[in-house]
């Protein structure tokens, strides 16, 4: 057994006041609600708002998709809804595509039209709770136009509607890829960030620390790259958009991926609290304390879902549960004690929602602000961590960002040596996963069968001549007027905002590989990133 | 490390998956054994790794999977045959649901190893496979 944590500090056996003797309380902690908000930013915690406790949605078509959130609702998630694309919507190709013909519906919604999102909010309000769309970075100006759509249709004024629709370009390199080149998401990115801001619309953007550390990433590691992302992503729009830090600060927000390893996790997010503070502070010169208080979600840990005796993830789930809440997030979504099978079936969506209202109801969590503050072990690993991650900042920094990093290879070499070294450490049973490489038994033994959900090919399918067939209905030369615009727009420079022209050809029925494939056009790439369809329509 | 010496194997993802960790992983286990790998990454077609494999000469043919939907295996699968590559086994790691497995199998793959896999038992079982050629 190793007696360390994943970036290599060596746990000591006991902990005493000689490991926190440089620690001062006003300057490295402060009360919950002061600066460095090491300890939260509600004096009253969880009293005053229980985080959001949602499970990820999507899976089959949308009306699919659809049921399963009003079947959430009545499990009581009415804080926010959270629904992840398929794999072809994630990447801007439609149902219809040759390739997305076999993957509709997997691992996601197919939300590749505005008339999808209708059909996944039928009957589900707007308002009052927090939207929340995932799944990539070029659907992200889709998305937003589709919430834009669907309030302007049902009589809403778009202020009223909270959440976050649009998601940061630097998923591609950590397991997300979309397709797209990073130069167009980013400039997707951008645009749909300014939109939000200028319009003073309440929607976040997320940054996902969580797909790093899902990769494979350690936790010094992920607080670099999340504060690299932020630093990145925050100086684009000071910088090249034009708008002031503290209006840009209403937008990020971090999606932090939570393990088993309680303690170390615990840590890692307050020192990610005090570490985005300082950097406010520090570096863009905060005006506002509110750009100090960056806004932390939790996502506990699908990679540590094991596939052999799956209802042991029960229990890893409600351990990172409760880490999540110890460490003071603002929403947590959970993994699944299916995790590692399929997307979760309504068996393990309950017990992980359970899971949730359990630790914020029953243990006492939530009645105390940062209730590990001043533990001499949980202090020191939250100054080992951020020690750790500063190194690795400063790495990233020398080769000038982590745009210039991730170009280099810098960040990919450190990702693939950090995925081997966990797969290495479990070989020689330096740590040990119950089930797995510790007190294994035979797959036949299985003492109980979960529940699977799954899509077959046939619904894919199905998908597929669907949305091929809905296609033909729609008013075809009001949707090649606003593809047309789009495409002139386009052409204007990486400036021109095209979130007007978007939002457009949304609300015309445009569907995502349309928009982004025309983008594509007046960029001078191959409208379809396969080279497998034509753009039907006639753009000049 | 010489036990995969002279097998020749390819890796890859299949279809619009991303989840590259596990099959990157496993490339460096089989490098590492002294198995020459083809890695082919993200994006690929049941077309596309066949023409790989026949180019490529490969000994076997892994598939990466993440939840997928298993019908791009089954194409795969006919792929393989239709092109006289039946010789070639075709093994599966990731996360494959237990009652998708059989399925599988009758279409003809070989080996599946899930998540948690010992890399012994992957090395021993593709070292096996070798035809030969220059072992």
């Amino acid at each position: 057994m190793k007696y360390a944590t994943d970036y290599g500090y060596e746990i000591k056996p006991v902990y005493g006041p000689a490991d926190v003797q440089e620690l001062d309380y006003a300057r490295d902690l402060g009360d919950p609600g002061q600066f460095p908000y090491t300890r939260g930013y509600h004096a009253n915690g969880y009293r005053s708002r229980l985080w959001t406790r949602r499970m990820t949605a999507g899976l089959g078509s949308s009306r699919d998709a659809n049921r399963v959130l009003k079947k959430y609702r009545e499990m009581g998630q009415t804080g926010g809804l959270c629904v992840i694309h398929d794999r072809p919507s994630s990447s801007c190709i439609d149902a219809d595509h040759p390739i997305a013909r076999r993957e509709n519906g997997v691992l996601g919604w197919p939300g590749s039209s505005l008339h999808e999102f209708e059909e996944l909010m039928e009957d589900i309000p707007l308002t009052g709770q927090s939207i929340t769309l995932l799944g990539c970075c070029a659907p992200s100006a889709l998305r937003l136009a589709y919430v834009v759509a669907l309030a302007e249709k049902r009589g809403i004024d778009i202020h009223a509607v909270h959440g976050s629709v649009t998601e940061s370009p630097f998923s591609n390199p950590f397991g997300q890829t979309d397709l797209q080149p990073f130069d167009l998401d980013m400039k997707l990115f951008l645009d749909s960030s300014e939109y939000i801001l200028r319009n003073r619309i309440r929607m976040r953007t997320g940054l996902v620390g969580q797909h790093f550390q899902e990769s494979g990433g350690n936790n010094a590691q992920v607080l670099a790259i999340e504060l690299s992302m932020l630093k990145e992503v925050v100086s684009r729009l000071v910088n090249e958009r034009g708008i002031e830090f503290d209006d840009v600060m209403r937008l990020p927000y971090q999606l932090v991926s939570i393990g088993t390893r309680f303690f170390e996790e615990i840590a890692k997010v307050r020192a990610l609290r005090r570490m985005w503070a300082r950097m406010a502070k520090e570096r863009f010169g905060a005006k506002s304390e509110k750009s100090c208080q960056l806004l932390i979600a939790v996502h506990t840990s699908g990679r540590t879902m094991t596939y052999q005796q799956p209802l042991n993830n029960i229990v890893r789930c409600a351990i990172q549960t409760l880490a999540g809440a110890a460490a003071g997030c603002t929403a947590i979504d959970n993994a699944t004690l299916d995790n590692a099978h399929a997307e979760p079936s309504p068996l393990a969506a309950l017990m992980s929602l359970n899971t949730q209202h359990i630790v914020a109801v029953e243990t006492g969590v939530a009645d105390v602000t940062d209730p590990l503050a001043g533990s001499y072990f949980v202090e020191r690993l939250t100054n080992e961590v951020e020690a750790a991650g500063y190194r690795i900042l400063a790495e990233i920094d020398a080769r000038g960002g982590l745009v210039a990093a991730i170009a280099s290879g810098y960040v990919e070499a450190m990702l693939k040596e950090e995925a081997n070294r966990k797969f290495r450490e479990l070989e020689a049973k330096e740590r040990l996963v119950v089930g797995v490489n510790h007190l294994a038994i035979a797959p036949e033994e299985e003492p109980f069968r979960i529940p699977v959900q799954e899509v077959e090919a046939s619904d894919a399918e199905a998908i597929a001549e669907r949305v091929a067939a809905w296609k033909k209905t729609r008013d075809l030369a009001r949707v090649e007027a606003s593809l047309r615009r789009l495409h002139a727009d386009a052409g204007r420079g990486d400036r021109f905002n095209l979130m007007p022209a978007i939002i457009d050809a949304v609300k015309g029925y445009a569907t995502a590989g349309e928009v982004i494939g025309v983008i594509r056009l007046a960029r001078g790439l191959k409208y379809d990133p396969f080279d497998m369809i034509r753009c039907p329509f006639r753009l000049n | 490390m010489t036990q995969g010496r002279g097998v020749k194997v390819l890796v890859s993802m299949i279809g619009l998956d991303s989840h590259t960790t596990g099959a990157q992983v496993v490339a460096t286990l089989l490098r590492d054994a002294g198995f020459e790998v083809v890695y082919l990454g993200v994006n690929q077609t049941p077309e596309m790794i066949v023409n790989a494999a026949l180019q490529e000469d490969v000994d076997v043919i892994g598939i990466s999977s993440h939840a997928s939907n298993f019908s791009l295996i089954e194409e795969l699968m006919r792929r393989v045959r239709q092109n006289g590559l039946a010789d070639v086994p075709v093994v599966c790691g990731g996360n494959i649901p237990p009652n998708q497995l059989d399925r599988l199998k009758a279409l003809g793959i070989a080996r599946f190893f899930p998540p948690g896999s010992p890399g012994s038992a992957i090395i021993e079982y593709l070292a096996a496979q070798g035809r030969g050629t220059d072992a």
